[in-house]
């Protein structure tokens, strides 16, 4: 059974939980404390999968609270929930929590939530890197952007330009979606670019998130084995090349987002391991080599898991979109996510595979062919890979 | 002297003898018989020597008399030669005089002309009939007319764009009055802008205080009188801005307050469709019973269904939740209609007049209002003095000072070791009526006022809070609403380590001038 434990300072809100959630009774083992201090004590004793906290409560606030649990607890779920609608709070709560959810937070919402994440652990089972994911406050930059995004926010650049340079580095996009999803800033819609996010933030927030919550991070070269530039190079061209076969296939202007999104992003596990385990991440390097092996199958043996995973655990604790989360998962074997129908995984998959066969071929080495006949569209991939060739030339005439 | 006239007079002498000898020399020549000659001689002789004696006495006496002229006429020319020197020296002194004089008077002149020249203000004179007699270069760059065009004409005359009947008028008012007569003006500046130049016109008397002329000095202030708008706007947006700030605080801690008790009257309402859909499955079951009953048809699965249901829907457990989720819910929907209310009797939108006011609800009000505010760090005691009558006052400024000193007490607790330590302070909010004020007392458990911000804390834009948690108009604008709007005052008493009170005193009755001061 997963267990669950709810804190709010109001009794009445325990009460009301207890009650609404009583028809996950069976499911959930769930604890209701009326304080920080309850449910730290309440955790010393058994563990909980997930804690959904207040934000603001005499004494110990859900802020404290939280940061608690992330040291003592890493795999453990932070979810808010609060009825607090102010910047402040928000901007502390932003390290500290997984995901957000404002009161008053339905039933259908609450429950989504809480067992969502409750797969996000399924999918993730080695208990070392779920630690690792569930402590990641934030993910190294690349150093010219991070600089970059610095200097114009310290200069008091334009919002659209600062949102273009988030959008070229993948942590600082991770990041800034996490934020603009979460339930605080009161959209009733996923927000899908980092400009488009930038703009909703506003300057302040921004601002603030950079230079005193320090969101993002400067990566310091501690592991030689990461090559981010060259990782910044192959995100946003996955990215680029995605989105022109959402656009090649008609797909909605929702799903064209997200698959630029989704490419950019797909190789986010990358930077979870090779910022918080050098030494596997090394080692996958070397296992490769030796063996002849697949990255992902070399990462399957070392770390028991593979970066599409950890990178889709992380996106998925912090809550976003699905189809992003879902197709930086399987990006590398789209055919066991089910599905029958072109869609954002479809778009990076392929788009992964041609980038890394540079465009030479027809048909890519990586390309899941099998995946592409049960959707219909192997006869696609000539197309697509065209779209490659063209978005290269367009890139050196540029 | 003495010597020269002896000489002089042996000399005469000599020579009379020589004159006498000659003559009878050539009259023995001429004449050959001695006697007649000889007598002639003798007599001529006698004649010359008497002549000679004559002059001799005649010369010493001329000669006294030339003396005692020449003494005379040396000391004249002495006392002349004397005069003249000192004359001389005089007139030298005179001259030194006269060049430092001169000298002093020209550097005097260059004095005075760059000290009119370095005067940046704008300087016209005028003579007793209005006619310019001096317009400075000051004068020349603001109207853009120089000197020489109006030297001498009357000064409505010289082209400059301002009110002239206005300007004659503060000219006479200053004539008759002999007081120094201020005005304000417009004109057209150079750049064809409107300007303001504000003058001042001062007489200028003779002695026996006869309008000789008048001097006009003046400074373009259309800079300054911008400056003063514009400070005056970012004042308005100050206060503005204090205004929304505290609204939108008071916005984001009302949600709160409304969103908490929304959030669990919605969960009881889930959880009470739930247990009626259970309920209304046990009545069904149970009916289902009651008519097989009826019929004597019941069958053990009959039986066990309705059991079943019973079970299943936990009868025990809703018995005992379902009227707590009624009643909580009922409190949760009291308080949001509560705080609801509140807002709207803080919020009245009051006109400028004063209102006759409730005050101990409308400071219940605003602690409701403002709950969000301190309920984390203080519990708030009312000690509100029902026999104070109703006042007369500006109810949303009223409010607002009362919002912003419960606020800052709530942050002052909020600093305290008690909070950080888990505990809570208190806030005292007291009315009471005192003599003809009403005095309502505002008391936190703070840390006190340090004394050296003691005399600044009403000081605008002053603020020992962080960045971002206040504008620092807060205590300035509520002294100013309660001074300058009610007529009373605003105090505070505070005692390091053991906390501050604020104290709002204001008229029970309105004196009528008050009233039309503030209305006005």
């Amino acid at each position: 059974m997963m267990r669950v434990v709810f804190v709010d300072d109001e009794e009445n809100i325990l009460s009301g939980l207890k009650r609404m959630l009583r028809v996950k009774r069976r499911e959930w083992d769930m604890a209701f404390a009326q304080s920080a201090d309850a449910a730290l004590e309440m955790m010393a004793v058994e563990p909980f999968h997930v804690i959904v906290s207040d934000m603001r409560m005499p004494g110990k606030d859900g802020v404290a609270l939280l940061t608690e649990v992330m040291e003592k607890y890493p795999d453990t779920i932070r979810i808010a929930l609060s009825g607090h609608a102010d910047m402040e709070m928000i901007l502390e709560s932003v390290r500290a929590t997984h995901q957000y959810l404002a009161k008053p937070c339905d039933a259908e919402t609450l429950i989504a939530t809480i067992d969502g994440a409750r797969k996000l652990q399924d999918m993730l089972r080695n208990e070392k890197l779920k630690k690792l994911v569930s402590r990641m406050d934030r993910l190294p930059s690349l150093p010219s952007l991070y600089l970059e995004v610095m200097s114009e926010i310290r200069e008091g650049g334009s919002l659209a330009k600062i949102g273009k340079i988030i959008a070229k580095d993948v942590a600082m996009t991770a990041k800034v979606l996490q934020l603009v999803n979460s339930a605080y800033f009161g959209l009733r819609r996923h927000i899908e670019s980092p400009a488009q996010a930038a703009t909703l933030l506003g300057l302040d927030v921004i601002r603030s998130l950079v230079l005193s919550t320090k969101v993002f991070s400067n990566f310091e070269q501690k592991n030689p084995a990461l090559d981010l530039q060259a990782l910044w190079s192959h995100s946003s061209k996955v990215g680029s090349l995605a989105k022109e076969i959402a656009i090649a296939e008609e797909a909605s202007g929702k799903v064209r987002d997200n698959a630029l999104m989704a490419g950019m992003l797909h190789g986010v596990g990358k930077l979870v391991l090779g910022a918080g385990l050098p030494e596997e991440y090394r080692k996958v390097a070397e296992v490769m080599k030796e063996k002849g092996l697949t990255e992902a199958e070399a990462e399957r043996e070392v770390l028991g898991s593979n970066q599409a995973e950890v990178g889709a655990y992380l996106l998925g604790m912090w809550g976003l979109p699905n189809p992003i989360v879902e197709a930086v998962a399987y990006h590398q074997r789209p055919g066991a996510a089910g599905g029958d129908r072109f869609s954002v995984l479809t778009a990076v998959h392929a788009a992964d595979a041609i980038v890394r066969a540079n465009g030479a071929g027809d048909v890519p080495p990586d390309v899941d062919m099998e995946y592409l006949a049960r959707l219909g569209l192997e006869s696609r991939v000539a197309q697509w890979t065209t779209l490659w060739q063209e978005l290269n030339t367009r890139k050196e005439v540029a | 002297m003495l010597r020269r006239q002896n000489l002089l007079i042996v000399g005469l002498v000599a020579a009379i003898g020589c004159a006498g000898w000659l003559t009878a020399r050539a009259a023995g020549e001429f004449q050959p018989d001695f006697p007649a000659t000889a007598w002639m001689t003798a007599g001529l002789l006698v004649v010359l020597l008497v002549v000679a004696l004559a002059f001799t006495v005649g010369l010493a006496q001329t000669r006294s008399e030339a003396q005692r002229l020449i003494t005379a006429r040396t000391l004249q020319l002495e006392r002349a030669r004397k005069a003249e020197k000192e004359n001389s020296e005089r007139l030298a002194v005179l001259l030194e005089d006269l060049t430092t004089a001169k000298r002093l008077s020209e550097e005097d002149h260059a004095e005075k002309k760059q000290l009119l020249g370095a005067i940046t203000s704008i300087l016209i004179g005028l003579d007793a009939r209005g006619a310019v007699t001096k317009w400075n270069r000051v004068a020349a760059a603001n109207f853009g007319i120089k000197e020489a065009d109006v030297l001498g004409q009357p000064v409505e005359e010289c082209g400059v764009s301002w009110d002239i009947g206005e300007l004659q008028a503060a000219l006479e008012e200053c004539r008759d009055s002999g007081n120094p007569v201020k005005r304000q003006l417009t004109f057209t500046e150079v750049n064809g802008d409107e300007g303001t130049v504000g003058i001042t016109i001062n007489a200028v008397t003779t002695d026996d205080n006869e309008v000789s002329g008048f001097l006009i000095l003046g400074a373009n202030i259309t800079q300054r009188l911008r400056a003063d708008q514009d400070r005056l706007a970012l004042e308005m947006q100050l206060r503005q801005a204090q205004k929304l700030e505290s609204i939108g605080r008071l916005a984001a801690g009302i949600a709160h307050e409304i969103n908490t008790p929304t959030q669990f009257v919605g969960d009881n309402i889930r959880f009470l469709s739930d247990a009626f859909d259970d309920v209304f499955e046990v009545i069904r079951r149970h009916t289902e019973l009651l008519e097989a009953a009826a019929e004597n048809k019941v069958t053990p699965e009959i039986i066990e269904a309705a059991r079943e249901a019973a079970d299943k829907a936990d009868i025990e457990f809703l018995s005992e939740d379902v009227p707590q989720a009624i009643s909580q819910s009922i409190d949760g929907t009291k308080r949001i209609a509560g705080i609801v209310a509140a807002m709207k009797a803080f919020s009245h939108p009051g006109g400028n007049q004063r209102e006759v006011v409730d005050i101990n609800q409308a400071i219940e009000n605003t602690v409701t209002v403002a709950s969000n505010e301190w309920k984390y760090v203080a519990d708030v005691k009312l000690e509100l003095d029902d026999t104070v009558p109703m006042v007369p006052c500006h109810p949303q400024e009223f409010n607002q000072v009362v919002l912003n000193l419960v606020v800052n007490a709530a942050h002052a607790i909020g600093d305290t070791e008690v909070v950080t330590e888990g505990g809570k302070g208190t806030i005292t909010v007291s009315s009471k009526a005192v003599d003809d004020m009403l005095e309502v007392r505002i008391a936190d458990t703070g840390s006190g006022i340090p004394l050296d911000v003691r005399d600044k804390i009403f000081d605008p834009f002053f603020t020992t809070k962080e960045v971002g948690r206040g504008t620092g108009q807060g205590l300035a604008i509520a002294h100013a609403a309660i001074v300058e709007k009610h007529g009373g005052s605003l105090d505070f008493e505070s005692e390091l380590g053991e906390g501050t009170v604020f104290i709002i005193r204001i008229p029970l009755e309105v004196s009528q001038d008050a009233q039309e001061r503030t209305a006005a």
